[in-house]
């Protein structure tokens, strides 16, 4: 019997504890839109919220417990009602009732739901008892197949949108880092693009007769880095060295211009 | 009449000194594959400014001279509008790029241009440089704010320097380039650049490509 009672103020303790949490959850909240109407935001506002379902969550862990004791079976028998006020209750509740009189106790200790919540489920039983089972399993099915349809629905936009996300991941290929490459060497160093324009300078210089002399030297110069490629006449050959003069001189001559 | 008479030579030093010429050229380059391209021009249509419009097209035929300097030879750019032959040409030098550490989310490269005549080959010949290569450039021009995104396709040239028939081009991608001219010190556009950049992705990744790498 004493391992009972421990347990059950052990019990209470916990779970006033959590209702206490859940007050000051909701004390907070009802705080901040009174006094915080003007900043407040919806992620904040919901925060709050998400607190208090999780204080709520935790007390009916608790409640549901296989080792909680079984409140609905022990009852709160008022011994004495008093109509003067009671300075205890007055601390113990916070400033909300002042005294156990007769007719706030039956509203306080009252066990069953509201008298007009009540009164509405009475009707609402009465309704469904009075359907016949045909319009009521009509509706069932009705409501099934609606359900059924959201369902489907929900379904076939989730499976759209896996399929396009799955696909956006393989078809990533839009570039290529060799190409890039490519490009950027082509448009900075003319890397590809120059085989073709050395036998075009040549030519496109010699049917230029004023740029003879200034593009002749040019030429020459390339021919030597060029290699096996070009196949120049040996007296050209020859004549590099002064070409390459004729060039610097004409580079240096730029510069007084500067 | 006391004032001196300020020369242009004058007025270019000043210009200079005070730091307000758009001499640098924030880069950052990429490519897409053809058959990704619609893709990307949709994208860049409502990302970029120039939304009404439509995004500008461009021909262009670009010639790259080079005359020897003491190490590196100096590169000078010429192009030329090929669907508009009577605008001027574009005569211009681009230095070497410097990638900078991770920290600098662009190339950044001086970069100075100005409009000539036709007559500019002929001049750059006269002063002895050569032609080192050239192609034509075709696509679309787009712009954001100070930034400007190029998509282009890049074709080989023909021979005797006509525009052939058919053209080449040089791979199955379009060349794709951000950039933005600024005067330097202004490394807050690179950031903008960078954040631009990620909105592309991952249809095409925009980077500090340094070229020297791998072409020998």
């Amino acid at each position: 019997m004493q391992r009972e009672e421990k347990q059950l103020d052990s019990a209470l303790e916990a779970i006033i504890m959590r209702v206490n949490d859940l007050k000051t959850a909701i004390a907070a909240m009802i705080f901040k839109l009174e006094h915080e109407y003007e900043t407040l935001n919806w992620p904040n506002f919901l925060d709050n919220f998400a607190l208090i379902s999780g204080h709520l969550t935790s007390l009916s862990k608790i409640l549901g417990h296989d080792k909680a004791p079984n409140l609905r079976n022990l009852t709160v028998l008022p011994l004495r009602l008093s109509p003067e006020k009671d300075d205890e209750l007055l601390r113990l509740t916070e400033g909300r009732i002042p005294t156990f009189a007769h007719d706030l106790v039956p509203d306080y200790l009252r066990t069953k739901v509201e008298p007009q919540a009540e009164q509405k489920m009475i009707q609402l039983e009465a309704k469904a008892a009075n359907l016949n089972y045909e319009t009521s399993h009509k509706q069932v099915a009705q409501y099934t197949k609606v359900i059924n349809h959201v369902w489907d629905i929900a379904n076939k936009a989730r499976e759209e949108w896996e399929s396009e996300a799955g696909s956006r991941a393989t078809q990533a290929q839009t570039s290529s880092t060799a190409d890039t490459h490519a490009l950027v060497a082509a448009v900075g160093m003319g890397k590809g693009l120059k085989s073709d324009s050395v036998q075009m300078v040549q030519s496109g210089v010699n049917s230029v007769p004023s740029g003879m002399m200034v593009g002749r030297p040019g030429n020459q110069q390339q021919t030597p880095g060029q290699g096996s490629l070009g196949n120049p006449p040996m007296g050209q050959m020859n004549k590099a060295p002064s070409a390459i003069k004729t060039n610097i001189k004409a580079a240096s001559q730029i510069h007084p211009y500067r | 009449m006391s004032a001196p008479i300020s020369t242009a030579m004058d007025n270019l030093t000043a210009a200079i000194r005070s730091n307000i010429i758009p001499n640098q050229e924030y880069l950052l380059q990429g490519s897409v594959l053809d058959s990704a391209v619609e893709v990307l021009l949709h994208r860049l249509r409502g990302l970029c400014d120039n939304v009404d419009t439509g995004p500008e097209t461009f021909n262009d035929h670009e010639m790259c001279f080079s005359i020897r300097g003491a190490e590196q030879p100096l590169l000078l750019r010429v192009r030329r509008a090929l669907d508009y032959q009577d605008m001027p040409w574009q005569l211009r030098y681009i230095g070497q790029p410097e990638l900078g550490d991770k920290s600098r989310p662009t190339i950044v490269r001086s970069s100075l241009d100005i409009a000539t005549s036709n007559t500019v080959v002929d001049f750059l010949t006269e002063l002895g440089c050569r032609l080192d290569f050239e192609y034509i450039a075709r696509g679309y021009m787009f712009r954001k704010g100070r930034m400007k995104v190029t998509v282009s396709k890049i074709f080989k040239m023909g021979q005797q320097g006509k525009i052939p028939e058919s053209m080449e081009a040089i791979s199955q991608s379009y060349l794709v380039e951000l950039s933005v001219l600024a005067p330097s010190g202004q490394d807050a556009i690179a950031e903008d650049m960078r954040i631009f950049a990620e909105q592309l992705k991952p249809l095409v990744q925009l980077e500090k490509i340094d070229y020297k790498r791998f072409v020998h």
